[in-house]
């Protein structure tokens, strides 16, 4: 076995049983976790295929931005997870049979000499992925690009057009009047008729 | 040396387990919606291998595709949760059986 | 290459602006008082009567360019830009006017609606600006690609606008619904075109079709299976899109929760769309594995037409109801392409565009009858329909007669060509079960005309009604709408005419 193959099932296991963590766990906490650690492996896989610029998105924008959203809303909801799993026992031997019967299908087939490709190029050391990718993204891909730019305003659109509430009665700072309030909006000085045991206290 | 198949059963595999999720977590959308993400996984395994083997990029184009969309997809999908979890007070898929029939 | 980029940009002219204006219509609203909103609705429905202005103006240009990408031999015509990805032929010209007009007489009908549940705002518009533009884009897609991002934005904009109502519990639970099925389906989807690109090494459908072509799945008996596993997927996909049985569940629950005037837009131009997908990825694409996708679309249609006409009978809601109808209609869709030929497929385009025409005006009579605070969307709220509104019931029964397929009205008779084309490709077994099951479905049809003209509504159906005002604009539609179905019954050759020839030029 070389040192390549070594690798690769490594992260393979791993992201297997990362994969399996996500659907079995009781918590989806832990979920959202084995998930973060399933893209990690995966983007160790990619990296092996030479997709580097991916890899580190991957790891950037999921990792980074949509997995901490997914903690994010699972904090923010008070779910109760009890009655969430009921039927999961039951349900358990029809699902391993499902996914057996549709793993093994498509294990057939991808196995079958059609899918046996040579692979031809290895790419020089100074090659950049990146720079291949940002080469023809900008220019043989730029309608796709602006499509997926118009589709991330319309996520935009869509998230705060559903969740964003102007709740009445809310209690908030307004940080330039706080900034431009002068001593005499907040300081009141009282006279007080004095006496002598005060004045010496006040000194 | 790893064979182009090698790839493709990951993500065979990924796929396989995906769905297995979403039967076993019919009723919990959150862990639904990661099964989802999951399945995207796998059909990015699978471009990117065939992209390498191939010597193409528009499979390494696709996926950056897929991951903006994918990205854009759980936005909505997390905002909907939200929506719905402040109308029912639940995520449970069983319960909201208001409609039937 | 300046000269190529501004022959692109003139080839999408149409969906450019359409983009534009989206967002001048987003950015407007934001300075709009609430009682100015009426500018954000005329300026939406402007943008859709420019665009499809537009693409009307910009038929047939191509023809006389003389650009190197554009083939104008004879017969040929079509255009390609943005490096093969963006296709404008005489389909996605068709598909998209009528997919725009459509939009537009739902912006009429929904106005009131929209007013009267707190929904009159800019992001409505700019999300149904934006789902037609995602339908565009599907249509006149040349690469799986666009295929995809196109029907991405389709659907987000769909989702947030199932869920748009906040406060309605069973909106949002629609919204749930949709989204979740509808993401597995575009994983299923991509998974069987990342298989099929494997295969190929190619994402534009050209390269695809000649791959498939090469492969030798056209002889009999010699079949590659690693396209057929990509095609199966992308049938689950597409399955789930169109609304086909068994991967019709979300239909009813979307349709009824979501309001009326989402369940319009919903029931009605993604239709088109998804006619047009269908059209680029299985005959343009996968063009010659015809004998294998034919297959399984019978499989589909005998399903869609067996469930969308038996289970509608139970219904008592009439959104279900239509609902069910909705899925019977697709079996009859996918049944016009699995015939296979220039015929079917003529046929299935000219059934997709009166379906729509049909589903607006059934949809926009719910919406007439509800006021705030009530949706009318029970059978029985139709009672006595024809004592309160004598018109609005007759514009109803015609509605109703067409979707069953009653003879003077339309849907008999595009229901009568796709039946022709199947018997055309040696089905007629099909034919025969399609027939049967018209007949079975048509009694719930014939049920719905009945409750509104022989049984009394209650009195205080009556009572609540008073003082309920509809749009002038809503009613001279709506008869438009009716009478329109009654004219293309009698005389469908124009449109047919129209249908045939568009896909005889698609076809090369």
């Amino acid at each position: 076995m070389t040192f390549e193959q070594i690798i690769f099932y490594f992260f393979s296991t791993i992201l297997i049983s990362g994969a399996l963590g996500v659907v079995l766990v009781r918590n989806p906490v832990y979920a959202a976790l084995f998930l973060i650690l399933s893209f990690f492996t995966s983007s160790a896989i990619w990296l092996m295929l030479e997709a580097e610029f991916l890899g580190i998105t991957l790891v950037l924008v999921y990792v980074g931005a949509v997995m901490v959203l997914f903690l994010f809303v699972i904090m923010m909801l008070d779910i109760n997870m009890d009655p969430l799993r009921e039927g999961f026992v039951k349900m358990m031997p029809l699902a391993a049979l499902v996914a057996i019967i549709i793993a093994a299908e498509i294990v057939l087939v991808m196995a079958s000499p059609s899918f046996n490709f040579d692979q031809s190029v290895v790419h020089a050391a100074d090659y950049s992925n990146t720079k291949a990718i940002g080469n023809i993204l900008y220019t043989e891909y730029v309608y796709p690009f602006e499509i997926a730019a118009v589709i991330l305003v319309v996520a935009i659109i869509a998230a705060i057009a559903l969740t964003l509430r102007r709740r009445k009665g809310v209690k908030h700072q307004n940080p330039s009047k706080q900034i431009r309030t002068k001593r005499n909006d907040r300081v009141r000085l009282v006279k007080m008729p004095s006496s002598s045991t005060q004045n010496r206290a006040g000194e | 040396m790893i064979p182009l198949s090698n790839f493709l059963i990951l993500g065979a595999v990924l796929f396989s387990i995906s769905i297995a999720g979403m039967f076993l977590n019919r009723k919990n959308i959150l862990i639904l919606l990661m099964c989802i993400e999951l399945m995207l996984l796998a059909v990015n395994i699978n471009f990117i291998a065939f992209s390498h083997y191939l010597n193409d990029m528009a499979g390494q184009v696709f996926v950056f595709f897929i991951l903006t969309v994918a990205a854009a997809e759980a936005a909505i999908g997390l905002a909907i949760l939200v929506v719905l979890f402040r109308n029912r007070r639940t995520i449970n898929v069983q319960d909201l059986d208001e409609m039937r029939g | 290459m300046t000269e190529t980029i501004m022959s692109d940009i003139s080839r999408a002219l149409p969906e450019i602006f359409l983009l534009v204006a989206a967002f001048s219509v987003l950015l407007l609203d934001l300075f709009l008082s609430k009682s100015m909103k009426i500018v954000t609705f005329l300026l939406a429905q402007l943008s859709l009567l420019t665009t499809a202005w537009l693409v009307y103006n910009r038929m047939g240009v191509e023809s006389i360019a003389t650009s190197a990408t554009v083939n104008n031999v004879e017969s040929v015509q079509y255009a390609l830009a943005f490096s093969n990805m963006y296709i404008k032929d005489a389909l996605s010209d068709l598909l998209k006017i009528a997919m725009l007009l459509i939009g537009s007489a739902g912006f009429i009908y929904t106005r009131q609606y929209l007013r009267d549940r707190n929904m009159f705002s800019g992001e409505y518009y700019a999300l149904v600006l934006f789902a037609i533009l995602g339908m565009m884009i599907m249509v006149s897609a040349n690469s799986m690609l666009l295929i995809y991002l196109g029907l991405e934005l389709l659907s987000l904009s769909m989702y947030a606008l199932v869920a748009l109502q906040r406060n309605n519990g069973r909106a949002s639970e629609a919204a749930m619904k949709y989204f979740v099925l509808g993401a597995i389906a575009s994983g299923m989807l991509l998974y069987g075109m990342s298989i099929i690109y494997g295969l190929s090494g190619h994402l534009d459908l050209t390269g695809i079709a000649e791959y498939v072509k090469s492969s030798g799945m056209t002889k009999a008996g010699s079949f590659d299976l690693g396209l057929l596993l990509g095609l199966s997927f992308i049938l689950v996909g597409l399955g789930f899109k169109l609304g086909v049985a068994p991967f019709h569940m979300w239909i009813p629950d979307v349709y009824d929760g979501a309001p009326t005037a989402v369940t319009q837009l919903i029931g009605t131009i993604p239709k088109l769309a998804a006619f047009g997908m269908v059209f680029r990825l299985l005959v343009e694409g996968l063009g010659d594995m015809q004998t294998s996708w034919q297959q399984i679309l019978i499989l589909l249609a005998v399903l869609s037409l067996a469930i969308g006409n038996i289970i509608a009978i139970a219904q008592t809601n009439l959104k279900r109801m239509l609902a069910y109808s909705t899925i019977a209609h697709m079996g009859f869709v996918a049944m016009g392409i699995l015939a296979g030929s220039n015929m079917g497929y003529s046929a299935t385009l000219f059934y997709t565009i009166v379906y729509a025409l049909t589903a607006l005006g059934g949809f926009a009579v719910i919406m007439m009858l509800s006021r705030k605070g009530y949706e009318a969307d029970q059978l029985s709220d139709l009672k006595g329909l024809s004592q309160r509104h004598p018109w609005m019931a007759f514009m109803m029964m015609i509605i109703l007669f067409s979707m069953a397929g009653v003879p003077p009205t339309v849907g008999f008779y595009a229901k009568m060509m796709v039946i022709q084309s199947v018997v055309d490709a040696n089905l007629a077994w099909l034919a025969v079960y399609a027939v049967i099951l018209s007949v079975v479905g048509a009694y719930y049809y014939l049920r719905a005309i009945k409750i509104m003209y022989f049984d009394k509504a209650d009195t205080e159906t009556t009572q609540a009604e008073t003082g309920h005002k509809i749009g002038l604009d809503s009613h001279i539609l709506l008869s438009a709408n009716g009478l329109s179905l009654l004219a293309l019954g009698i005389m469908p050759g124009a449109l047919m005419a129209t249908c045939v020839a568009v896909i005889n030029v698609t076809m090369k």
